[in-house]
């Protein structure tokens, strides 16, 4: 089976920089993925790319067989992918509904039908009772969730999550680990996390694939990656070992 | 030929004034992306400045540059430290909204002092040379108009060696490509913002002192200089001052030619109508750094 | 329930017998339903459009030119004024989309500055010297409704009603809009660009979109001046008043909300006929000094409150007065 997305090659340059080189991977569906590397590896320009915010300056990325090396975001949107981002981002000037709404809007064009999904979602995501809040008075915690519940109102095929983890507390992360989960689980969508919370990613993810200054530097099943010398080194340096 | 040619002259003159018009604009831009409605406003007032201290004091305009500097130098920072400031942190919606009310204030408190009649300069060091030319391989260019654009090329220039060669020119660099940064060695924000609004608001106005020695000088003038400083800005890449200088003279010269061939009323359309191709094919300017 | 209230509330003017007064309420309405138009686009698309009046000469000519030349009836022109605007503002709007914030602004300002010389010099629009609409004097007042005409002394009144009724239409017209998908797509351009993109809004589409429903109020309201002033002429239909006061009467009432500008209006157009009518010192110097005032309260409200220009006490004050619940966003 075809797999889901193709990502071949994917260049992408800053002036001299060159934050993504010649980066090739793949996504099944129904996976759950996981892109990790240090700082500065590539991976939220991997996902501009993967979203249509950038554009590769080489390389083509494939989804369901449609080129969308090109394609502006709200296409590749309609394609069936969809994003969270590094600074978390919603309507503050809605509340959370109508947040969800917008979302639930790629889909039908009926207010009724949008309305009902999105307060199904709402519940699937636990934000249940705070639809009429305004999206700007959220915690932190709530407004990733919002734009997760929002993204899955676009009902996509596959769902970046970049750093949807950071700045939780332990609590919070746990409560959202189990919601990517579910996500996963009764959903069926295909998953991408960027995350840097290795006890996050490593349980979450079937496969792990290693960006390391702008390359691809492995990829495989998370406990095959964590033992890889070549990825301790990157991340830690050659003087330490990581703990398994 | 010799038609395209004249005008081109006839442009490239015009550019260098045009250039010292949307200096201004190019600074506070680089630095605080900020847009101002009334820049035009500023340089009428120069204009009127220009007239009435002719008319009161019989002050040449060459003269009355000075004072016009610095007394708007003023007025553009208490327009920053009233009304600006204030702006800042909000909505771009909102900075907008406060340069138009500012718009709609200097024009209509001109109109209401001056009226809308058209006033002009009269005797001037640049227009007693009127009527005198050079002729350079068969193009006619006239003596004030140059002289008038050389002036302008001269005070232009004196500002790039401000921006790029003092410490003060280099900490509104430093301020524009990076606040926080700037603010940790030192430099305050607010005053590089403050001096910004001065200067670009004082160099307006000179432009404006300049200008109604071949201008008429009436209320309305502003707006469209303010939209044509605007494309200039846009066109020569958003920040660069030299950019701005050469996009300057490219409008000089479209217009210049348009006027040549088309009816007068027509000789803004294009460089306006420029404006908006360039945000089509090219948002980051003839010659931007994006 | 509160909405009907507030059309009732017009009504008595009416039973005054001066003219005046029902131009005054005519321009408040013409003003208040361009205001809803502007905040459309202004207000919760948030694209700052300094050059609506552009549709509303185009409105204006169309239908003059209709009239003129097809003996099209008043409705009949407003329609295809309407349909031309629109199709013009599409056209124009879509290359400037691209533009963001201050860009987009100055290039609605360049698109009424070109606006200008054509006016005055194409000659399909007898250039400035303007196009007479014929009309003849009308029978009555249904008659009147019907085409626009009006005998002599019904003028006043029967002008105002169809302001009334235009207005109503905008009205609820905005009111559906805000509902909508559309209505949430506008917001969504507004609040966040490039995550509305992210959830598959063609932030460029909806821009457009804004900027044209803009444009068929204003066209709309073009016409009805047209019609009632019997001739167009480029510098009173590109006039800087058909700018500023929609967007004052939006900005004032309470940008983004529905009821925004018709509050607006009712507040400014009787402050400025009244200057009008004080200062009367030549044409010139009157209108310049409300037009300076006007600037001071713009710079007065940018500057009081910067993080956001709704002017919630007027609305919650004024609510309180005509005795119903103060506008909330209209939700559900």
């Amino acid at each position: 089976m075809a797999p889901l997305l193709q990502v071949t090659s994917c260049t992408k340059r800053f002036g001299g920089l060159v934050a993504n080189h010649d980066v090739s991977l793949t996504i099944e569906s129904r996976e759950i993925v996981g892109l990790i590397g240090p700082n500065g590896a590539g991976k939220t320009t991997l996902f501009n790319c993967l979203s249509g915010a950038l554009h590769p300056d080489e390389g083509r990325i494939v989804l369901n067989g449609i080129d969308i090396s090109r394609a502006r975001p709200e296409r590749v949107c309609r394609l069936g992918i969809a994003r969270t981002w590094q600074v978390v981002r919603s309507f503050g000037r809605m509340t959370v509904l109508e947040n969800v709404i917008c979302g639930a809007l790629r889909r039908t064009s009926r207010m009724g039908p949008a309305r009902a999904r999105a307060l199904e979602l709402l519940a699937f995501t636990g934000l249940a009772g705070k639809e009429d809040v305004m999206a700007a008075g959220l915690t932190l915690a709530d407004k990733k969730r919002l734009e997760i519940t929002r993204a899955l109102a676009t009902a996509p095929h596959l769902l970046l999550l970049d750093e949807a983890m950071s700045g939780l507390t332990p609590m919070e992360t746990t409560a959202a680990v189990e919601l990517v989960r579910r996500i996963h689980d009764e959903l069926g969508l295909a998953i991408c996390v960027v995350e840097h919370v290795m006890e996050v990613v490593m349980p979450l993810s079937h496969r792990v694939i290693v960006l390391d200054h702008g390359e691809k530097l492995t990829e495989g099943p998370p406990a095959e990656v964590a033992r890889d010398e070549r990825v301790i080194t990157a991340y830690l340096g050659d003087r330490y070992r990581a703990r398994s | 030929m010799t038609l395209l040619l004249q005008a081109v002259a006839d442009g490239l003159q015009m550019g260098l004034l045009y250039a010292l018009v949307a200096v201004g604009l190019t600074i506070i831009w680089g630095l605080m992306e900020m847009i101002n409605f009334a820049h035009g406003e500023f340089m009428m007032l120069g204009m009127f400045g220009a007239w009435g201290l002719s008319v009161l004091l019989g002050w040449d305009p060459l003269i009355t540059m000075v004072p016009v500097a610095v007394i708007m130098y003023g007025a553009g920072v208490l327009v920053y430290r009233l009304l600006m400031q204030r702006v800042q942190r909000g909505e771009v919606f909102t900075q907008i909204f406060a340069t138009v009310g500012l718009f709609f204030f200097i024009q209509n408190g001109a109109v209401a002092v001056f009226t809308s009649d058209y006033r002009f300069v009269g005797k001037s060091l640049l227009t007693g040379l009127s009527g005198t030319n050079l002729t350079l391989g068969g193009v006619r260019v006239g003596v004030p108009l140059l002289v008038g654009g050389l002036i302008a090329l001269a005070i232009f220039l004196a500002l790039y060696l401000l921006i790029d060669r003092t410490d003060f020119g280099l900490a509104l660099q430093a301020t524009s490509e990076d606040r926080d940064a700037a603010m940790l060695v030192g430099i305050r924000p607010q005053r590089m913002y403050a001096v910004a609004w001065g200067l670009g608001t004082a160099l307006v106005a000179v432009a404006g002192v300049i200008l109604a020695n071949f201008f008429a000088v009436y209320p309305q003038a502003g707006l469209s200089f303010t939209v044509m400083a605007y494309a200039i800005v846009a066109l020569g890449g958003f920040g660069s001052i030299l950019g701005t200088l050469l996009a300057a003279l490219l409008v000089g010269v479209v217009q210049s030619v348009t006027a040549a061939y088309l009816p007068p009323a027509f000789k803004d359309a294009f460089v306006f109508g420029s404006y908006i191709l360039i945000g089509l094919f090219r948002p980051q300017g003839l010659f931007g750094r994006f | 329930m509160a909405a009907l209230a507030a059309l009732l509330y017009p009504i008595p003017f009416e039973q005054s017998g001066y003219i005046y007064y029902e131009t005054v309420g005519f321009l408040v309405l013409l003003n208040a339903m361009l205001g809803i138009g502007w905040n459309i686009i202004g207000g919760w698309a948030g694209q700052f459009d300094f050059g609506p009046n552009i549709f509303f000469a185009t409105g204006a000519y169309t239908a003059a030119l209709l009239s003129i030349h097809f003996g099209w009836n008043a409705w009949a022109g407003l329609l295809g004024a309407v349909v031309v605007s629109v199709a013009i503002c599409a056209a124009v709007t879509y290359p400037i989309t691209r533009l963001r914030g201050h860009y987009f602004a100055i290039a609605t300002v360049a698109m009424w500055m070109i606006a200008q010389p054509i006016g005055a010099t194409w000659e399909l629009i007898n250039g400035s010297r303007g196009l007479f609409i014929p009309v003849a004097p009308g029978k009555n007042l249904v008659h009147g409704m019907l085409t626009m005409e009006f005998p002599g002394r019904g003028k006043g009144l029967g002008f105002y009603y169809l302001a009334l009724f235009l207005f109503v239409l905008t009205l609820l017209g905005a009111r559906a809009v805000e509902r909508s998908k559309w209505g949430f797509y506008f917001r969504a351009v507004h609040d966040d660009q490039d995550g509305a993109e992210g959830i598959g809004i063609d932030s460029r589409l909806y821009k457009v979109i804004a900027r044209c429903l803009m444009a068929a109020v204003f066209a709309a309201g073009g016409v009805l001046y047209g019609f009632w002033a019997l001739a167009v002429f480029p510098d009173q239909v590109l006039e800087v008043n058909w700018n500023i006061l929609p967007m004052m009467a939006a900005v004032v009432g309470g940008l983004g909300r529905l009821w925004g500008p018709v509050l607006g209006a009712i507040i400014l157009i009787p402050i400025s006929q009244l200057m009008t009518a004080t200062l009367g010192a030549g044409p010139l110097a009157g209108r310049g000094i409300d037009l300076i005032i006007y600037g001071a309260v713009i710079m007065l409200i940018a500057g009081g409150r910067p993080n956001g220009l709704l002017s919630l006490p007027w609305a919650r004050w004024a609510g309180r007065l005509v005795g119903r619940a103060p506008a909330g966003p209209a939700k559900g």
